[in-house]
């Protein structure tokens, strides 16, 4: 019995490669040659499905109903991007609103962002972030704030331009030097009498 | 109530609107209560699987996935336009070239200048 075993034993085996090889031959059993017949034609059905990802511009009433369910919004207030080609697809547009105008005291799912599980986000929530752009109210409205900063700064432009064009300062004149423009102590020979400079008018 | 006004930089929230208190109409009503029910749905649904004890995983949101996905594949909803024409030659096309006649015409005539050595190069620490 045991001198049989040890008969039937005669081809040395690698055993780390016995498993690869069963593992092997348990992909191969799909049809095709190659790659195609390794990896199998099908996966697993977890995860988001095809048609809860976001699709093109729906034209009927009834592709529109889809997206707004798909999106969890009423079918009234979906409202798609204009379908001019800038590559929004059916995604909805909401409101441009910063998430600084949330309420801060709602138990949001997600506190730090302010918004909820399964919200629909806003195509630039990652701009409307609570450390990013803010559209809070503002105290006074947008375009006093314009015309009082573009106002004050351009005045203050205006004039120093104006100031370097009309310089206004004391009379001045070139420094005047005795001693005939100091003729000996420029290097001038003694022997030789100077030029006599005049410096002043009377 | 009535003369409630909100702070300097704060918008008012939607439970101190008036619209909410004053002047429903039946179809608003609807149309909030509709909104709720959805809005109920989806934290019922977040509730279940943040309290499920059995949860080893992170809890998934699709509204994510679709954003992220939308963000990132825009190219089949692309359609060459006025607009995203203009857009991308405005964008991709006029910044090359001008970018390169700027350069060109400035070193040009710095290189003028140094052969003819009218060049005034001062050593300068910082700049």
């Amino acid at each position: 019995m045991r001198t049989s075993h040890s008969v039937r034993q005669q081809q040395p085996v690698n055993m780390a490669g016995v498993g690869f090889q069963r593992l092997a031959k348990a992909l191969a059993k799909g049809k095709g040659s190659g790659l195609s017949a390794l990896v199998s034609g099908c996966r697993a059905a977890s995860g988001a499905t095809k048609d809860s990802l976001p699709g093109a511009y729906p034209k009927t009433p009834e592709e529109r109903a889809a997206a707004a369910k798909k999106y969890n919004l009423r079918v009234e207030d979906y409202e798609p991007y204009p379908d001019n080609g800038e590559g929004f697809g059916d995604y909805p547009k909401l409101q441009d609103r910063s998430q600084h105008e949330r309420d801060p005291w709602y138990k949001w799912d997600h506190p730090d962002l302010r918004r909820n599980w399964g919200e629909p986000m806003h195509w630039n929530f990652d701009m409307y972030l609570r450390t990013r752009v803010d559209t809070s109210p503002s105290p006074v409205p947008w375009s006093t704030m314009w015309k009082q900063l573009f106002g004050f700064v351009g005045f203050m432009l205006f004039m120093f331009y104006m100031g370097e064009k009309f310089p206004s300062y004391q009379p001045i004149a070139p420094k005047q030097y005795p001693y005939n423009n100091l003729y000996l102590e420029k290097g001038g020979d003694p022997a030789k009498a100077p030029e006599e400079v005049k410096n002043y008018e009377i | 109530m009535a003369d409630y006004r909100e702070a300097p930089l704060a918008t008012r929230p939607k439970t101190l609107d008036p619209n909410e208190y004053f002047n429903l109409s039946p179809d608003y009503r609807r149309a909030e209560e509709e909104r709720a029910a959805l809005r109920a749905n989806l934290k019922r649904q977040y509730q279940l699987q943040l309290n499920n004890p059995h949860r080893t995983e992170l809890i998934e949101d699709p509204a994510l996935t679709r954003w992220v996905y939308a963000r990132a594949n825009p190219y089949p909803h692309f359609r060459p336009t006025k607009k995203t024409s203009l857009l991308g030659v405005m964008f991709g096309v006029v910044p090359l070239f001008a970018l390169y006649y700027i350069f060109k015409t400035d070193r040009d005539k710095k290189e003028e200048m140094i052969k003819a050595g009218t060049l005034n190069r001062k050593f300068s620490l910082s700049y």
